[in-house]
């Protein structure tokens, strides 16, 4: 619960690490989707289910450093390729 | 690129502000490839804006819009002209909304987010349900490819 400008209180969903047992279902689940499912048909569609598998294991917080050092790794390789065809 | 550093600025400048797009997308479990800006959408209340202003004057924003070397002056007024403001400063790129598609103001936008721990803050994103309105409504083709991901991110959740 949180407090709001004016005093007023309000329930707050947190985004928050997976625990082992979430994170054992959620894993089952991509793994082995439900026929008819909305994972299943990712799946079809081409989404690397093992990938999200991988992200869920890590905190909010693991993701983005993750996402940011790839990033500046993306990015570096950029400039040194843009260097090496001047 | 910094993102840390732009939320970390933002957060010790008691900026009201939401992460969206593809930083949201992340916190989330999002596999998707690489981005770059950080698209964040802020209260467009008159003490929110000038502490926005205050907090990334030092980081010299310039408009991703115009050319280079076209007068463009970081200020209040500036932030109330643009439904978006696509800006370079020194601690990287960052998309500056009032409102999102498909969620409407930021106060709609807020109240579709949660907290998360980012950085060593407390900042509010987007909820995955609230995100998925978002790209779906948007409609653009790198959001609609984000969908099946997203959906089965939600799908994961559920009971």
């Amino acid at each position: 619960m949180v407090s709001r400008p004016g005093g007023k209180l309000e329930i707050v969903r947190e985004l928050r690490a997976l625990t082992p047992e979430e994170f054992e279902r959620a894993a089952e689940r991509l793994r082995n989707p439900a026929p008819g499912s909305r994972i299943e048909a990712a799946k079809k569609y081409g989404i690397d289910l093992t990938l999200l598998i991988e992200q869920l294991r890590l905190t909010p917080e693991e993701r983005l450093r993750k996402l940011e050092q790839a990033s500046e790794a993306a990015r570096q390789i950029q400039g040194a390729a843009r260097r090496c065809t001047k | 690129m910094s993102v840390e550093g732009t939320v970390q600025t933002l957060s010790d400048a008691g900026v009201e502000f939401v992460i969206i797009g593809g930083w949201s997308a992340i916190l989330h479990g999002s596999a998707l490839g690489t981005t770059y800006e950080l698209d964040i959408c802020v209260s467009p209340r008159a003490d929110n804006l000038r502490r926005l202003v205050q907090a990334l004057a030092p980081f010299h924003p310039r408009s991703r819009d115009l050319p280079t070397g076209s007068p463009f002056t970081w200020d209040e007024a500036t932030l109330r002209k643009g439904a978006v403001l696509r800006l370079v400063t020194d601690i990287g790129m960052i998309d500056l909304v009032a409102e999102v598609t498909g969620l409407g103001s930021f106060d709609d936008v807020r109240s579709g987010s949660i907290l998360v721990d980012a950085f060593g803050r407390r900042a509010w994103t987007l909820s995955l349900r609230s995100l998925i309105k978002a790209k779906r409504a948007a409609g653009h083709e790198k959001d609609l490819k984000a969908l099946p991901e997203l959906e089965s991110l939600l799908e994961v959740e559920e009971p």
